[in-house]
């Protein structure tokens, strides 16, 4: 197989190299560190980004912008339910998957009975449910049950806990792309949703799951992450918006749909927080920062697509 | 002709101005506030309901609504101010999305004879009026408590904030002053935690294996407890942390002293300065003529008061004070040198 037949490889070979200019700093002293903190922060992206990725191969125009405020109304709602006691973590993860089963039912009412594009239909959506994550606890942070705490902050064989469920989401993500019939739907809707529709895809079913399916995933994040950081923050899911679609993008899913690509999003989300790592370490200033952000992801982005058309 | 009416009338609505002094009791202020989506936008929020229902239930004032943009820009504000000089409120109290692109309503404002009191988020418009706390002073007592504290120095991290904002700047200048003040210290890392604790602890967790020993972190607020987890996390030695006021900042901090002895400082903006812009709006309504920039202090919470600023701060909330009028008469007294 070549290697255009496989574009998540550009997102691992730039996460690598921007690895090894970081812990160059140190003569690779930091190395056992920064792979650590690494694998813990990608988790979070890995499991938001698989929703989105889901999303965005049902084709042209779909997209979850809801996703941070998904995850705000989980974490909060999750986190205030358990509220510190142990035996209620189960439960409280239940309320969390629950929210996003519903979130994701509610986006898909919208785009489906009101016929409103994806981008408005979500973005409005995202308002009612940062509205109610506000309403509901006035932007107070409550601690998690510190059995919970102790899990997502803890690692098992060396790997961080948070990146064993980011693993455990990636192969099942697989599993359903690649061996479930849904799988085979989902990019088939991407790729022409007329033609989908005559060959007998249940398109309507497909695209709902879908949407139900990434504002899951991203409700498990939001439950994770602020589990992990010691309490939710009404402002906690604002950087996974453009974070979730950036790691589809860089792991070498079609923004287009139709195609997509599990295990590029992982090359992607630790990229992403490396490269911010590598930055910060060689002291550069913010506005420095920001603009060598942008370019490395462009540089990517375009060494990655550059290749696929070479093909 | 025209011009001479205009003038003539506001010769008129100086001369009544002048001689509403000390009844506002028909005066109706607004609140135009850009955000709500973080605790302490909650805790200023609900600062500004308790302090004003309070005036208005005294009479001092008609009424103090308060109202928030549903997205965080300026444009959408603008159109907010503009539909408040229509209400005919007679002061407006701002916390601005930008400080320069809300500068033409605020304009319409003033010139509609409208008092504008701009609080945290600051707009630069002449006409306004300007509530700030020292920002630069907040990051320069940090490095004197340090070296209090630690007085052979060490190395430092520094967590800043949402990168391109004037506060942000400003505790920075303040910080880079204060380890030119005790040059013993020396900054050997950054990182941007946008005041939020998640951020924070995700930046720091990722440069600290590179970083030597680190004595001390300077903070913005919001900060320090993500900064401890990260350290905890990665089994480094705890730093001298400066807090900034957070509840779970002041919890932890109580903790490690109880655990085995953890002496630090905390300071930050009360969310209450909000209460600051009310009442010196209505000062103002009432005849005051304060200088437009305005200083009040911050809030700190030393070893000596952490138990009482715990027990009066809700969990998971922010460190807060309201302002009285007293407090505000006081504020302008100062600046006027009075």
């Amino acid at each position: 197989m070549s290697i255009s037949r496989k574009p998540w490889l550009w997102s691992f070979v730039a996460a690598l190299v921007v690895f090894v200019i970081t812990i160059a700093a140190t003569a690779g002293a930091s190395t056992g560190g920064v792979m650590q903190a690494a694998l813990t922060f990608a988790a979070i992206s890995i499991i938001v980004g698989t929703g989105q990725m889901f999303v965005i191969t049902l084709g042209p125009g779909n997209i979850d912008l809801a996703v941070p405020a998904t995850m705000t109304l989980a974490a909060t709602l999750a986190l205030k339910y358990m509220d510190g006691v142990a035996v209620l973590i189960v439960p409280g993860l239940l309320i969390a998957l629950g929210i996003g089963v519903a979130i994701g039912v509610l986006n898909y009412a919208l785009i489906k009975l009101l016929r409103i594009p994806p981008i408005i239909a979500t973005l409005a959506m995202s308002f009612v449910i940062q509205s109610t994550a506000i309403a509901t606890n006035r932007g107070l942070r409550i601690k998690p049950p510190q059995m919970l705490a102790d899990f997502t902050t803890g690692s098992l064989l060396g790997l961080p806990n948070l990146a064993w469920v980011a693993l455990l989401v990636t192969v099942a993500a697989w599993l359903l792309l690649n061996r479930t019939v849904y799988g085979r739907w989902v990019p088939a809707i991407g790729q022409s949703i007329a033609a989908a529709r005559m060959a007998g895809v249940p398109v309507d079913g497909v695209r709902l799951a879908t949407y139900v399916l990434c504002a899951v995933l991203a409700a498990i994040a939001g439950y994770l992450m602020a589990s992990f950081s010691g309490g939710a923050a009404l402002d906690m899911g604002k950087e996974y918006l453009l974070m979730s679609i950036a790691v589809v993008v860089i792991g070498g899913s079609s923004v287009a749909g139709g195609d997509s690509n599990v295990p590029g999003i992982w090359g992607a989300s630790l990229f992403m927080y490396l490269v911010v790592t590598m930055l910060n370490t060689y002291g550069l200033q913010s506005g420095a920062r920001q603009i060598f952000t942008g370019i490395i992801i462009i540089t990517v982005i375009l060494v990655a697509s550059g290749r696929r058309r070479a093909s | 002709m025209q011009a001479r009416t205009i003038l003539a009338s506001s010769v008129l609505i100086a001369a009544s101005a002048m001689t509403a002094q000390a009844d506002t009791s028909n005066a109706r202020i607004a609140l135009s506030n850009n955000y709500a989506g973080n605790s302490w936008r909650q805790a200023m929020l609900e600062s500004w309901n308790k302090e004003t229902a309070q005036a208005v239930a005294d009479g001092i004032v008609a009424e103090a609504p308060a109202f928030t943009t549903a997205e965080n820009q300026a444009t959408e504000q603008a159109a907010q101010i503009q539909n408040m000089i229509l209400e005919g409120y007679d002061a407006i109290v701002i916390n601005a999305a930008s400080p320069t692109a809300l500068n033409g309503a605020i304009r319409e404002a003033c010139d509609a004879g409208i008092v504008v009191v701009t609080f945290d988020g600051i707009a630069t418009e002449p006409c306004a009026w300007r509530i700030e706390v020292d920002f630069h002073e907040l990051g320069r007592m940090q490095l004197e408590f340090m070296a209090g504290q630690l007085p052979e120095g060490g190395n430092l991290l520094e967590i800043r904030g949402l990168a391109g904002t004037s506060v942000d700047d400003n505790i920075h200048a303040g910080i880079l002053d204060g380890v030119a003040e005790y040059p013993q210290f020396t900054i050997v890392g950054s990182v941007h935690g946008d005041w939020a604790g998640d951020v924070s602890q995700r930046e720091v967790a990722g440069i600290l294996p590179s970083l030597p020993e680190i004595a001390g972190i300077v903070t913005q607020g919001g900060d320090g407890y993500g900064a401890a987890q990260a350290f905890a996390a990665a089994g480094r030695d705890m730093p001298l942390i400066f807090m900034g006021n957070r509840q779970d900042e002041l919890l932890w901090w109580k903790e490690q002293d109880e655990a085995g002895g953890y002496v630090t400082q905390s300071a930050s903006i009360a969310p209450g300065v909000a209460t600051a812009g009310f009442w010196i709006a209505q000062q103002i309504l009432d005849g005051a003529e304060p200088p437009k920039d305005l200083i009040v202090p911050m809030l700190v919470v030393t070893q000596d008061t952490l138990d009482e600023a715990l027990a009066n701060t809700p969990e998971g909330s922010v460190a807060n004070t309201e302002y009285s009028q007293q407090d505000a008469i006081d504020v302008i007294n100062a600046a006027t040198g009075g």
